[in-house]
């Protein structure tokens, strides 16, 4: 816990950078897009208090984390409807190069790209007026973020794996409890099969075939047999990895146990410098810590020496779920343990810092697609 | 064969395999790669597995070069594209996989009453059959380059060249699998075995799903 | 001292990625996406139809053929050659073209189509092969990648597969 005056004094940062941050959606005409623009930037910043104030990270994030991955869906569909009255992007569409890029094709391009210098998805290169999110644009956004965030993209960037954490917050209990810890093994899996699967047939396989979020974004247009299956596998896997099983464990069980994008992710927790660590002086082995891991990212042996998995993605969920202060925030190199709070407050404000600048706008952009759709113009 | 056809038989199959080698190298890298992966760590380790790997694979070709050869040079049009044939082999070669990636339990060997989940990643003795099987299918695999070779050896008057003409593909082709021994370089551990199975039963969910949708007659189009 | 030297280090990192993140909205971001717009990539040609060869001007529209694209590897697909009539609003309703393709002053195909009003009605066209090199179509629409007759924008875009033999 904080003083109130110290908390002020360490939000200072955030509210200047989410002033900097908000300001061109300050500027935008219209009084619907001022007011959802200042209503997100007190949000994040109001959050950004109760983490330093409360001391806690995993609620306050979450929140925020949630309101993204719910809100997102509302201002793409919206675009999307706008752009060209259906969610479904037809042949044409992809042919022009119309369809927006998406971060999670990245891993499927890259043997293509290294062999024949192609780019085996259906967009553009560069922006379009019917296009913004082109190819250049995106990867500059997930790679600059990335750098500072490394996995923890999962947790205060991805645009989709709110959905299911709001999905994993509803149940007070868990229903399913016993879960394979080598479950956790399987985004590994699927990430090796696409990346093989992609390079051989030059399409991006997961995106055709595995994506549960085409369900709640956008899909190719159902006009045969092949369209219809793909339709269904989307509609099938966002019902069970998104919607049901998060529900029924409490875990985020598309990300922690499907996305191939998130042990893509995962490889760059190796270049970052924050990490999460266990302080054996005061480790009791309780396995709390295990238990409130939404991505079981933590075993019995990570604990014994010292460290979470690879694929961690500083929720905080473990630390502010450790009673005995054991489960800690670390930076590499330094004593573990020594002055966790300073690691905790500079990983805090680059993380933050990110999920306000994107995630933000997301939020924002969406509130003002809400409003507009509920008062008249 | 005269001396002169036999060098035209070699410089032609060698050109088509090296040419080709990095499709042959795409069909079977999804097989490939997981099993490999999956074997004891070490450059020369991997290399004598997928020499066993090729060997089968070898057999395979040359079954269907004295096949292609009987069947002359009207080769069936069900074997020049994606037809029944392919679909059997791809859901052959889904059938093997299965079986290598769950690792039947032998009798006696430890807790035959766990579930398949959690046998996944731990220790397998090697089992040189699986390099056997997964290799000659991969061999009879119908790749485009594989029935293009197919159609060329059928052409040949003798069946002593379209044996050799297979032979000197295959050289050309696995010119592009040596390099795969460098995943004995990754450090091996339980999880990466368990990765390994796992992408294992996903290839076997693509080859099935490919055979299946191939016997019912509607390809997949691009 | 080696303890200390490594935590100096753990924070300057710390440090730097902050940095990083101050620059990521104002030189990082656009500079990464920089890069790789000059990286020389191409979107893949199945889905981008080819490069530009030649341009055959009509009367007010004119039609683009592009290059050959062939599948790589194992992609689906047949090879396939692409042409475009632009602009949309410059067509007859009712289009009747013989298209030289590869440049060589014989016309390749016959292509017929109309050109509704309304741009949402689906477009479908004939296309009559006049050699063993392309295939003829009956009523192409928008069935793949590589047999597509559709609308995008001020254009149409017509992709014609070549014959199996080829």
């Amino acid at each position: 816990m904080c003083g109130v005056g110290r908390s002020i004094l360490f939000t200072l940062p955030m509210a200047l950078w989410t002033l900097l941050m908000f300001t061109p959606g300050l500027l935008k005409p219209g009084r619907v897009e001022h007011a959802a623009a200042a209503l997100t930037a007190a949000f994040t910043v109001g959050l950004f208090f109760c983490m330093i104030r409360t001391g806690q990270t995993y609620r306050w994030r979450r929140i925020f984390f949630v309101a993204l991955g719910w809100l997102f869906p509302v201002g793409f569909i919206a675009a999307l409807i706008g752009l060209r009255g259906s969610m479904s992007i037809p042949l044409e569409r992809m042919v022009s190069g119309d369809t927006p890029f998406c971060f999670m094709v990245t891993p499927m391009l890259i043997i293509p790209a290294a062999l024949t210098r192609t780019v085996v998805f259906p967009g553009s290169i560069l922006p379009t007026p019917s296009n913004p999110h082109s190819i250049a644009a995106m990867i500059g956004l997930w790679l600059a973020m990335t750098l500072v965030l490394g996995k923890a993209w999962c947790a205060y960037g991805c645009f989709f794996g709110g959905i299911e954490e709001g999905f994993a917050a509803m149940a007070k209990r868990p229903r399913l409890r016993k879960l394979d810890e080598r479950l956790r093994l399987i985004p590994w899996a699927v990430l090796l099969a696409v990346v093989l699967l992609s390079a051989a047939i030059f399409e991006p396989v997961y995106c055709m075939w595995l994506c549960p979020f085409k369900a709640v974004t956008e899909f190719p247009a159902v006009r045969d047999l092949q369209t219809a299956i793909q339709f269904g596998v989307f509609v099938l896997l966002f019902a069970g990895l998104v919607v049901v099983l998060p529900f029924l464990t409490k875990k985020r069980t598309q990300c922690g146990f499907f996305c191939p994008f998130g042990a893509f992710q995962s490889l760059f927790n190796k270049i970052n410098i924050f990490e999460i660590r266990f302080d054996h002086n005061k480790c009791t082995d309780c396995g709390v810590c295990r238990a409130s891991c939404p991505t079981m990212a933590i075993t019995a042996e990570s604990v014994g020496q010292g460290q979470a998995l690879m694929n961690c993605m500083k929720c905080g969920a473990c630390v502010d779920s450790c009673r005995k202060g054991a489960a800690v925030w670390h930076i590499k190199g330094t004593a573990v343990g020594l002055r966790p709070e300073r690691a905790r407050l500079l990983f805090l404000y680059g993380a933050w810092a990110m999920a306000t600048m994107f995630g933000g706008s997301v939020i924002a952009n969406s509130l003002a697609t809400m409003i507009h759709f509920v008062l008249p113009r | 064969m005269t001396s002169g056809l036999h060098w035209q038989v070699v410089t032609e199959a060698l050109l088509l395999g090296l040419a080709t080698g990095p499709v042959c190298l795409a069909t079977c890298g999804p097989v490939v790669a997981p099993w490999m992966l999956a074997q004891p760590r070490g450059v020369a380790r991997q290399l004598c597995q997928l020499g066993l790997f090729l060997a089968a694979r070898l057999a395979g070709y040359l079954l269907f070069a004295v096949a292609a050869w009987l069947a002359g040079e009207a080769v069936p049009q069900a074997w020049q594209t994606r037809g029944w044939p392919t679909a059997l082999v791809d859901l052959l070669l889904a059938a093997a996989m299965l079986a290598w990636a769950l690792g039947w339990p032998r009798s006696g060997s430890a807790q035959p009453q766990e579930s398949k989940l959690v046998q996944i990643g731990a220790p397998q003795p090697g089992r040189p059959a699986a390099a056997l099987v997964l290799g000659f299918c991969t061999g009879i695999n119908f790749c485009p380059p594989f029935l293009a070779a197919g159609v060329r050896a059928a052409a040949w008057n003798h069946l002593g060249a379209a044996l050799v003409f297979f032979l000197t593909f295959f050289l050309g082709t696995v010119v592009w699998f040596v390099p795969m021994a460098a995943l004995g370089l990754v450090r091996r551990s339980a999880a990466l075995v368990a990765v390994a199975r796992i992408t294992a039963l996903l290839m076997v969910l693509w080859y099935a799903g490919m055979g299946v949708v191939l016997l019912a007659g509607e390809g997949f189009r691009g | 001292m080696r303890h200390r030297i490594l935590s100096v280090l753990g924070y300057a990192m710390a440090a730097a990625t902050l940095l990083v993140a101050l620059l990521v909205p104002f030189k990082l971001m656009g500079g990464i996406a920089s890069l790789v717009s000059h990286a020389g990539l191409r979107i893949d040609p199945v889905y981008s139809g080819g490069t530009p060869l030649r341009t055959i001007a009509r009367n007010g529209y004119t039609l683009t053929i592009y290059t050959l694209v062939r599948p790589h590897l194992l992609q689906r697909g047949e090879p396939f050659q692409q042409v475009v009539f632009a602009p949309v609003s410059a067509l007859p309703t009712h289009v009747e073209e013989s298209i030289d393709m590869d440049g060589d002053g014989t016309p390749d195909l016959r292509v017929v189509f109309d050109v509704p009003a309304n741009p949402a009605t689906p477009l479908r066209a004939s296309v009559q092969a006049l050699n063993g090199n392309y295939q003829s179509l009956a009523a192409v629409s928008n069935d793949s990648f590589t047999r597509l007759l559709a609308r995008t924008g001020n254009r149409i875009v017509l992709r014609v597969p070549l014959a199996k033999s080829n």
